[in-house]
């Protein structure tokens, strides 16, 4: 999702519009749960992911950079799916 | 109000993409190295949810209730690593022109260097290996890394990465694992990777 998109779905959330972002982001979403990628379907494996330590590894760079920001959602990816 | 609010997803989209994050990790994890019996075990427990993706998922678990630890270690050899050259290669390069370390690694190191992505200490493979290129992916899609320009690397970004570096061969890769003589857990990754990564290129046409 661009940021274009995500600011203008905030922008329909709060002018009442629910939180479907766009048709385009509503299709995408269905796509990946008809291909039966549901959330969750990954269960307690997503907690048993680490990626850490393999042959090819890539790791970030400069995370301090003034480009980067956390937010609620990155740290969440950060723990399911990669500590 | 901070800057960083403009980055808080909608829920139900931020869960979708964790999800995509999360099988690239698994992915990584599976191609990096082979799984050890706790990690086996926790993936015999995997329930797919429908669809084709669903069903990898299931493959997938049935694979690994019913694999042996060492019986996996000796396959993962077998095929990625092997005395006198491994049964596949799973390097972006090799696919794509036949040899190693050829331009598409040139092509990848430049765009990681853009997207602020870097090779971690006392690691010696190219960077164009499926399971880097999965964790890139995963990165890229939390936010991991420090790109140049922007904050985050949004679809856009992330199609332009998948599009050159994972979505011109990858595919073939999973396919060719699918049916590599000496797989026998690692076919139920190949379908999970391959029709993984037919969603993913049929949904970044969608957002386009």
């Amino acid at each position: 999702m661009t940021r274009d998109a995500v600011k203008a779905t905030e922008e329909a959330v709060k002018q009442g519009k629910g939180t479907q972002s766009t048709d385009k982001g509503l299709a995408r979403r269905e796509l990946f749960r008809a291909a039966g990628l549901g959330v969750g379907a990954l269960g307690a494996v997503a907690a048993g992911v680490t990626a850490t330590g393999g042959p090819a590894e890539a790791a970030p760079a400069e995370t301090a950079s003034t480009g980067y920001r956390e937010t609620d959602h990155v740290r969440k990816v950060y723990e399911v799916s990669r500590f | 109000m901070s800057r960083a609010v403009d980055h808080i997803v909608p829920p139900e989209v931020a869960e979708e993409e964790l999800f995509r994050a999360q099988v690239y990790a698994l992915l990584a994890r599976l191609l990096a190295r082979a799984p050890d019996a706790a990690f086996l075990n926790v993936l015999g427990e995997l329930a797919g949810e429908g669809g084709a993706f669903g069903a990898a998922l299931d493959q997938l678990a049935d694979a690994a209730r019913g694999s042996d630890p060492a019986a996996v270690e000796e396959e993962f050899t077998t095929l990625f690593i092997g005395v006198g050259g491994s049964e596949r290669t799973p390097y972006g390069s090799f696919y794509l022109t036949g040899f190693l370390n050829e331009k598409p690694l040139a092509e990848l190191r430049a765009d990681m260097a853009r997207l602020g992505i870097a090779r971690a200490d006392g690691v010696t493979e190219p960077e164009d290996h499926i399971a880097a290129l999965c964790e890139m992916m995963a990165g890229l899609i939390g936010g991991e890394f420090a790109p140049e320009e922007g904050d985050v690397v949004g679809l856009d970004g992330q199609r332009a990465f998948f599009d050159r570096h994972i979505g011109s061969w990858a595919g073939r890769f999973f396919a060719d694992l699918e049916t590599s003589l000496s797989a026998r857990f690692y076919r139920a990754v190949g379908t999970v990777g391959r029709s993984f990564l037919a969603v993913e290129a049929r949904a970044f046409d969608l957002a386009a």
